[in-house]
């Protein structure tokens, strides 16, 4: 008999897959993409409990949706699985271009759970938990983001298509994937009261991650902490809003001189940094528009404006050189007016 | 003939001898201390037979140098050839990954790995099954849940 044989280690025509030694299982799994792994946890019980393990998945997840998910999407992950005998009815329920808000869904999912918990696990709608794979492991998180199943916060660039009033802009919204198109549907808190129509298309390169200093609500006014080292040539995103009652977005503009000084040329003459006020600069806009040039205070800037002009919120210095030519591929062909 | 190479001696599970320039033998990290202590023995591999053990060394020997080259042409002609050398039965490739892993020879090792990873690649359940010997040891309700999960999963 072959398997007698094993000092000589002769080919064994009876070998299977899983006498291989772990690190090659790992190896091979790890060199699986998602759909083969998903296949292979189907064929025996021992590679279900590989190829559904979270360390495996992790590095998909990774790969594809770790620039886009934020702890605040985790986090939303987590809320959605508390939930999680109510999965399947919250999928089912059609996108409609009706504004749904996390407190909407939430309490929907709630509300439709009570019933769930009182006695409907064996309805055959509803499937049971399985002892073979929880609702919660990173593999349904990646195919529930792979599909379009889970809506997530993030921030997209150049809102409803690159309209001229949002260039140059970044808004918070929540994102759902579309493999067919390779782009996100992008929904965005309620705008006043004018009805949001879902934005479809959405590429990669306009949705980032909240950055992890951004803690905020939308509505809520950013504590910006860089005021004190704003000097000219910084590139800043500053949060502004057309009026008080809808959701701030964030801007690019650029740090300029104050008009009073006579230095513009030699960053060690210029005393613009020393100065109360400082100086906001949007050049994106051509220089006689009114939105090309702001002036704030250094020491007790809060929100700043007026009905006609906007308001202009919490400012974050850019630092990193990835945020500041993540700004700069939307920089439009012409000047805005 | 080049006798200025120093040659090392291998010997397989079932007693063959093999001959192989030390600069092949520094890639298998298994007897690379062996190697470089200037052992002049036969270095004795019992878990490799000796129709493997002449795989790996064909593969090593095409391998040495050559994939680090940036020459296209080189990097075409060895790809074509890493495609002919791994058209074997499946036994045989199992037995170079095992082999591979004790000699802990990293690019035989990935290669044959990433090699079993796309016979998977595009099958179905029951190809797999198939393919790898694996019986189905699910009971019929579980295979009903986990197809039903895996279809959701797809989107399908």
């Amino acid at each position: 008999m072959a398997g007698e044989d094993s000092n000589h280690n002769t080919v064994n025509p009876t070998l299977s897959f899983l006498d291989l030694p772990d690190l090659v299982l790992e190896c091979v799994l790890r060199k699986l993409p998602p759909s083969g792994l998903l296949t292979l946890s189907c064929v025996c019980k021992s590679l279900r409990r590989s190829c559904t393990s979270d360390h495996i998945w992790a590095n998909h997840l990774e790969q594809k949706w770790g620039k886009l998910i934020s702890p605040a999407a985790e986090k939303e992950w987590r809320t959605y699985h508390s939930l999680k005998d109510n999965w399947r009815k919250f999928e089912d329920e059609p996108n409609s271009g009706k504004q749904k808000g996390l407190m909407t869904i939430l309490m929907r999912a709630f509300s439709a759970l009570w019933p769930c918990s009182l006695g409907r696990r064996g309805n055959s709608t509803v499937p049971e938990q399985s002892c073979l794979l929880a609702n919660d492991s990173t593999m349904y998180w990646y195919f529930a983001l792979q599909n379009g199943r889970f809506w997530f916060p993030a921030q997209v660039y150049n809102r409803e298509n690159g309209h001229a009033s949002f260039m140059l802009s970044c808004y918070d919204a929540e994102v759902c994937y579309d493999s067919r198109t390779d782009t996100f549907q992008a929904r965005y808190p309620t705008h006043g009261r004018r009805s949001m129509p879902l934005e479809v298309g959405v590429t990669w390169e306009r949705v980032r991650s909240p950055p992890t200093e951004i803690t905020n609500l939308p509505h809520d006014l950013h504590a910006s902490d860089c005021l004190t080292d704003l000097r000219p040539g910084d590139s800043i995103e500053i949060q502004w809003r057309r009026n008080k009652e809808f959701p701030y977005g964030w801007w690019y503009g650029v740090i300029g001189h104050l008009g009073s000084c006579d230095h513009q040329g030699s960053q060690n003459l210029c005393r613009c940094h020393e100065c109360d006020d400082v100086a906001l600069e949007f050049n994106q806009y051509s220089p006689d528009s009114r939105w090309r040039w702001v002036r704030i205070s250094r020491r007790n800037h809060r929100e700043e404006g007026n009905e006609d002009d906007g308001f202009y919120g919490g400012i974050r210095k850019l630092k990193e050189e990835e945020e500041i030519s993540g700004w700069k591929r939307f920089w439009p062909a012409e000047l805005l007016e | 003939m080049s006798s200025k190479k120093k040659v090392i001696t291998l010997r397989s599970s079932d007693g063959e001898i093999f001959e192989v320039e030390e600069a092949v033998a520094l890639e298998w990290l298994t007897i690379k201390p062996l190697v470089e202590s200037g052992c002049t023995d036969a270095i004795p591999l019992p878990q490799v037979t000796g129709n493997i053990l002449a795989k790996v060394i064909e593969y090593c020997k095409k391998h040495i140098g050559a994939s680090e080259s940036e020459d296209r042409k080189i990097l075409y002609e060895l790809e074509s050839w890493d495609a002919d050398f791994i058209k074997v039965d499946q036994g045989t490739l199992f037995d170079l990954i095992r082999a591979a892993d004790y000699l802990t020879i990293k690019t035989l090792f990935e290669f044959t790995c990433q090699t079993v990873a796309d016979t998977i690649k595009h099958k179905t359940i029951e190809e797999v099954r198939h393919i790898f010997r694996e019986s189905n040891d699910f009971t019929p309700e579980e295979e009903k849940e986990i197809r039903g999960k895996s279809w959701w999963l797809q989107g399908l």
